[in-house]
């Protein structure tokens, strides 16, 4: 059994380092076609010829580009994407220092997400009101629909600005530094509220559908009706029986929602000016700091990649069926 | 009714429109000279217009599917796409047209403010084709009109003053147009108010709402086409080819999509045309999917077998034995699809990678009126408000569609 799992790991990981490959593959390729000389980002066309020409030498510009793309390669394995032109420092410790904020943040909203649609569905069940399933469901697909930027800038308008209850922007107070420890997270927290609103509300929405929807499927089934017949109380029923195997389905869908996670939390980072990866990457497409974006994209990439293997490994946890699936 | 309210305008473009191919006849090099992309889009929607009331009362019985089940969501999508085709009939300003600031700026919604006309200074003896540019500045406005003026109030006692916030200035009666003997004095009503440039929101509300539509149809149909290329080869040929199809679209799928449209913007720079590229390459993998299974199914059904035996050709068959078939799982997927390209798209705009300054559009217009947000929310109310309804028709209506198509899951 044990090296079963071995080769199941191995196949799964096999497979997320071919995705991995195929993105530094296609973002050498994006970079390559983009137009103009590379050379213009370094020194001005003004400064004549031998310069640039310099610098295509050294930076060995002027070899096949199937060399160029090996070279590449090497880099980002060996984690050395360039320089920061703006911070003057290895991009990866850039995105690092704003990567972590990210990672906490979405990590926030992702159990946020989780935790209450969960509970609305279950009350939606425990209800049983045929009216007010019907008016959740609308107002699910209402919430789904608003685009991050108007609810956030709409929650600014009504808590920050008419009633001065929530801060507009940025991550702590002015005089956060004098603190104690348990109020700095406090404080940190009362920062976080309207971005983790904006950026969990359509996800909640997403979540519950499909909660919502697997459970009723599950309610359907013959063993519940027949657990309902022998006298089991329903609260057993939805806990030891719907649950577990209404839930299944989702590990799937959350490791592809976390692409959603990113790009909406780099809209939230921008919308409240949040010290986040997402804000860092348009900060730097806006001054046009080439090396940093390229880093943040492989960032983003490589984190999805990895979430979507960990969902597949708890996946296999979960559902052992799927293990013989994959085996044959 | 739009047609009676908007009769002086439709009858203004089609003048011009006569006027202009006299003058294509007798001077063609100026005639080429004159022609730009306003000029264009007014001739054609109003033939478009014109045509098509004859076309609702020809097909009256094909359009009956309206009326049994018109509510709000699939009411609001016919109402947009309405304004996408008739823009310049339904507002004939321009989007960016801002004057008088210190009047006009950051006025709340139904607000009206004077506006005085003065006389054009038309020089004598002009050439024809100078005639009819000023005849056509007359009907499709510019983006700055010398001979408009926004006030606050006026006074008319031998000469006008005019008073605009703490200015006073005063300018002779004769300089004035005047109608039966009488000085010019309007009201300029602004129906959503105006912006940081004084410009009128509703027009450039409507005027965004054509480019979040035709980026999303532009966007949409690419996405079609490459997914249903790749879904039939796919799933047709089998094999290798669906081996590394298949390797590709995961990829696409583990890419955070809008980072990835962020880096190609950066890098090949923004325009109307390589947004609709981007978004359009970003969103065609659940097509390929649904494309791919349903042509593994109809491969195995006889019709398809007799088709390939007859020897068609790959074209043929995918047009004729495969399009018919998947049409409808095809064409729920489409719409959602448009709701999350509109939505990518007013998200790159809001962020400032949109396409640019050139045309006003729900993102941008978002992002400046948040500057503002303290003293102007009707900045960010009504482009917000438009986006959320759109969103929501368009999801609701797949999600009718999806019903429609597919009554097992109607539960």
């Amino acid at each position: 059994m044990n090296s079963r799992i071995l080769k199941i790991l191995l196949k799964r990981l096999s497979s997320s380092l071919l995705t991995l490959f195929l993105l530094v593959s296609i973002l050498f390729i994006i970079i390559r076609l983009s137009p103009g000389d590379p050379t213009d980002k370094y020194v001005s066309a003004k400064l004549g010829n031998e310069l640039s020409e310099k610098i295509a030498e050294k930076f060995s510009l002027n070899q096949p580009v199937v060399d160029q793309y090996f070279s590449f390669l090497l880099n980002v394995i060996k984690g050395d994407l360039g320089i920061s032109y703006n911070y003057r420092l290895p991009v990866f410790k850039v995105v690092w220092e704003y990567f972590s904020f990210t990672l906490v943040f979405a990590s926030i909203s992702f159990v946020l997400q989780i935790t209450l649609s969960i509970a609305i569905s279950l009350w939606i069940i425990k209800k049983q009101n045929k009216k007010l399933e019907k008016l959740i469901s609308n107002s699910s697909l209402f919430v789904y629909s608003i685009p991050s930027f108007v609810l956030g800038v709409a929650l600014i308008y009504l808590f920050s600005v008419s009633l001065n209850l929530f801060p507009i922007s940025g991550l702590k107070s002015l005089d956060y530094e004098n603190l104690s420890f348990f109020s700095k997270i406090l404080n940190r927290l009362y920062h976080l509220v309207l971005p983790l609103v904006t950026l969990s509300a359509a996800g909640i929405a997403m979540f519950y559908k499909y909660i919502k929807e697997s459970m009723d499927e599950v309610l359907h089934q013959a063993f519940i009706i027949n657990l309902q017949a022998s006298g089991v109380s329903e609260k057993v029923i939805l806990r030891k029986h719907v649950m577990p195997n209404a839930l299944r389905p989702l590990i799937s869908v959350a490791g592809v929602e976390l692409g959603l996670l990113m790009s909406g939390a780099l809209i939230t980072e921008v919308i409240f000016s949040l010290p986040g990866m997402g804000r860092l990457a348009i900060e730097s497409v806006l001054s046009r700091d080439y090396p940093l974006i390229i880093a943040c994209v492989f960032t983003a990439g490589a984190v999805i990649i990895l979430a979507n293997f960990f969902a597949d490994i708890i996946k296999l946890k979960v559902d052992k069926r799927l293990i013989k699936g994959i085996l044959n | 009714m739009i047609v009676i309210i908007r009769f002086n305008l439709v009858a203004g473009y089609l003048t011009l429109f006569f006027n202009y191919i006299g003058l294509l006849v007798r001077d063609t090099k100026a005639a080429a000279a004159i022609v730009n992309f306003s000029f264009i889009d007014a001739v054609l929607s109003v033939i478009m217009f014109l045509l098509i009331i004859p076309l609702i009362v020809l097909f009256k019985k094909k359009w009956t599917f309206l009326k049994n089940k018109l509510n709000f969501s699939f009411a609001f999508l016919i109402a947009l796409c309405f304004i996408f085709l008739f823009t310049p009939i339904i507002s004939n300003e321009n989007p960016e047209f801002s004057k008088n600031l210190s009047v006009t700026k950051l006025l709340p919604p139904l607000s009206t403010v004077k506006l005085i006309q003065l006389k054009s200074n038309e020089s004598g003896s002009i050439s024809e084709s100078e005639k009819f540019r000023q005849r056509m500045d007359k009907i499709i406005k510019l983006s700055y009109n010398d001979n408009i003026i926004f006030t606050d109030s006026v006074k008319l006692a031998g000469t006008v003053k005019y008073y605009q916030k703490h200015d006073v200035k005063e300018i002779i009666l004769e300089e004035i147009l005047t109608e039966d003997g009488l000085p010019v004095v309007k009201e300029k009503f602004f129906l959503l108010g105006t912006d940081e440039f004084g410009r009128d929101l509703f027009v450039r509300l409507i005027f965004g709402t054509r480019i979040s539509i035709a980026i999303g149809f532009g966007a949409v149909i690419l996405s079609l086409f490459i997914g249903i290329i790749l879904g039939f080869t796919a799933g047709y040929r089998g094999g290798l080819p669906d081996i590394i199809l298949n390797r590709f679209t995961e990829t696409f799928l583990a890419f955070p999509v809008i980072y990835l449209v962020v880096l190609i913007l950066a890098l090949f720079g923004s325009s109307i045309f390589s947004v609709i590229i981007v978004l359009g390459i970003s969103g065609w993998m659940s097509l390929f999917k649904i494309v791919k299974s349903e042509v593994l199914s109809i491969k195995q059904k006889d019709f398809f077998s007799t088709a390939e035996l007859v020897g068609l050709r790959k074209s043929q068959l995918l047009l004729k034995e495969i399009l018919p078939v998947i049409v409808a799982p095809v064409l729920v997927n489409m719409v959602f699809l448009f709701s999350n390209i509109v939505l990518a798209e007013a998200a790159l705009s809001y962020l400032g990678l949109g396409i640019g300054n050139s045309y006003p559009s729900w993102g941008s217009m978002i992002s400046s009126g948040q500057q503002y947000i303290n003293r102007a929310w009707w900045l960010v109310a009504f482009p917000g408000l438009g986006l959320i309804l759109t969103l929501f028709s368009v999801n609701s209506s797949g999600r009718m569609l999806g019903k429609i198509f597919n009554p097992r899951l109607n539960t």
